[in-house]
């Protein structure tokens, strides 16, 4: 402490008589250092991109979706390709739970990819819950856009 | 002191500016009997010209959560900025229950500035507190939030939350193809985007010390958990494992994430030493288990898990594992996080179909709806544990809300580029 904060100290101390002692405070400076991702996952390579739809809170594949997925399941064996597969949420409830249900909705379309002869070996299955919308607003015409699994082939 | 007084309201017309900043408290129902508080312009004694007024960032501190109605300086009949300048019947004549009044000097270290200040209790006549504040003439912002954080501890007994800062995410528009993990001061000011990229990024939360950031990033085409230093921008991936990687929330020690991990083909609750980079399982259920928050005195985990057939927050108790439910109101209760003092939780509660943050006393088991606003969602405490701030729509818009626990402030924080959500409150930062 130099003479001049010390005298100060001193000097308010003889100021007041009526409190308690002087706390001496010192802010440290807070400063954040900027990144972004390098790299990051697109689609290249992807060949083809089907979209099945679910109902609110489900992971039921509609009986027009088993029909869409037997005869996608044909394409990929014939043509041995790979598949990812993508769930999907609508913005209704928390995003980590969305998270876990979208991936419940990849789950089950893998399932049954692997029931009509895809090996699972070729299946990778993500969830990105409610963070990738593809229709914006809070209604139920948006909500029903959202509730959806991509099965990506390449 | 007439020269000053008429130099200072010239100053105050002219500068009716508003710094750049992207979330800006707005409040939209106030406290009924806030405490008067008068802030006496602080005496600028430097060579270097103000930039920011000291008086009018505490103002607005103080103001921001509705607890306080601080005097204008246009309303002030003299401005002190010494002790025996005081006169408690100036300030009883305008209802003021407590003064603060000071002084600013040049320090003896180049570019620092040292406030010397008086808090008084106006209705005692005696002074409640006497401090000296130094710091960076360039970070005045900062001085001012911590003599504003010591004015409220000494009026109202608990920690101040003017220094924190806030964390939140921004998603793609029009103009920014990019997801920004973003973090500010809690008035908005000195906004910066810490992390951002063309794959989701979600669930921020802050390090005990307020240090690092863990998040959730999807550039790699799947869910994983990242650690990023706040001062330096250095950034790592944790041990990715198979399925989700999510939900990543520090122990109060530090050298823990609780996460969530569908490895073993459902959602469960794991634990990474992040000294010995290795996962243990907690919880082991077929169904979802997720959204781990730390106990304060890191014994306990809650989390949600629809083992029951709908969402509902359970406690696990981290030794013995033994699990506890802790909700039996309505068909969904998820991402609870516990209050400073451990015995109560703030979750999100669904309600005839509108999703509301709810409080509930642990032991009572009874819940008490905060928000009447709508698709209400991750709550996050701040660090004295007085005011929620949380993510909600408005005109189909993600933007962020806020409300102190007595129910008696709301608030809006409106973003200037236009969307935000799942905020994270810091810690108290040292």
């Amino acid at each position: 402490m130099t003479l001049t904060r010390k005298s100060l100290l001193i000097s308010l101390s003889f100021l007041i008589a009526s409190c308690g002692s002087i706390s001496n405070e010192r802010t440290s400076d807070a400063s954040a250092v900027s990144t972004s991702a390098s790299g990051a996952y697109s689609d290249v390579g992807v060949t083809s991109s089907n979209t099945l739809y679910f109902a609110y809170d489900k992971s039921d594949v509609t009986a027009e979706g088993r029909v869409k997925i037997r005869s996608l399941a044909k394409i990929i064996k014939k043509e041995g390709l790979s598949v990812r597969i993508e769930g999907h949420c609508d913005e209704r409830g928390t995003r980590e739970y969305n998270l876990a249900l979208g991936e419940n909705r990849a789950k089950t379309v893998a399932e049954l990819l692997v029931i009509n002869g895809v090996s699972s070996s070729k299946i990778n299955t993500v969830s990105y819950g409610e963070e990738k919308p593809v229709a914006s607003g809070s209604n139920e015409n948006s909500w029903s856009q959202n509730r959806r699994a991509l099965i990506k082939t390449f | 002191m007439s020269a000053f007084k008429c130099l200072f309201l010239i100053i105050t017309i002219l500068t009716s500016h508003y710094n750049f900043s992207q979330l800006r408290i707005e409040i939209t129902g106030g406290a009924e009997d806030p405490i008067n508080i008068a802030i006496v312009p602080i005496e600028w004694k430097l060579g270097v010209p103000q930039e920011e007024y000291i008086h009018e960032i505490i103002k607005a501190d103080l103001e921001s959560f509705g607890e306080f109605k601080v005097l204008p300086p246009e309303g002030m009949l003299s401005f002190p900025s010494t002790v025996e300048e005081v006169f408690y019947r100036d300030w009883r004549m305008l209802d003021i229950d407590y003064l603060v009044i000071g002084q600013a000097n040049q320090s003896e270290i180049e570019d620092e500035l040292k406030i010397s200040y008086f808090i008084f209790d106006v209705a005692r006549e005696i002074v409640i507190h006497r401090a000296i504040m130094s710091g960076y003439i360039g970070s005045i912002r900062r001085v001012a939030h911590n003599i504003s954080d010591k004015i409220y501890m000494k009026i109202q007994g608990i920690s101040g939350i003017f220094s924190t800062r806030l964390a939140y995410i921004d998603k793609p528009s029009i103009k920014d193809k990019n997801y920004h993990l973003r973090i500010s001061d809690i008035d908005g000011f000195n906004g910066v985007s810490l992390f951002s990229s063309p794959q989701p990024i979600m669930s921020p939360n802050w390090s005990p010390k307020g240090d690092k950031m863990a998040y959730v990033s999807f550039e790699q085409g799947t869910s994983r958990i990242f650690i990023q230093t706040v001062s330096t921008g250095e950034r790592k991936g944790i041990k990715l494992e198979r399925g989700i990687n999510s939900s990543p929330n520090w122990s109060p020690k530090g050298d823990k994430l609780a996460a969530v991990l569908s490895k073993e083909g459902n959602p469960d609750i794991f634990i990474y030493d992040l000294n010995r980079q290795s996962w243990k399982q907690i919880t082991e259920h077929f169904g979802i288990d997720t959204e781990p928050d730390w106990s304060p005195n890191g014994k306990s985990l809650l989390f949600t898990s629809n083992r029951s057939g709908s969402p509902q927050i359970y406690q696990a108790n981290i030794r013995t594992q033994r699990v506890k439910r802790l909700t039996f109101e309505g068909t969904y209760n998820a991402r609870a996080r516990y209050l400073p003092d451990g015995k109560s939780i703030v979750f999100v509660h669904r309600r005839n179909g509108v999703f509301h943050i709810a409080t509930q006393k642990i032991k009572s088991g009874k819940v008490k709806i905060l928000t009447d606003t709508y698709l209400d969602e991750s709550p996050t405490i701040s660090p004295n544990g007085n005011v929620v701030i949380y993510a909600t729509k408005r005109l189909d818009k993600d933007i962020l809300a806020g409300i102190t626990l007595d129910g008696k402030t709301k608030f809006i924080l409106p973003s200037l580029r236009g969307e935000a959500r799942e905020p994270a409150w810091s810690p108290i930062i040292d």
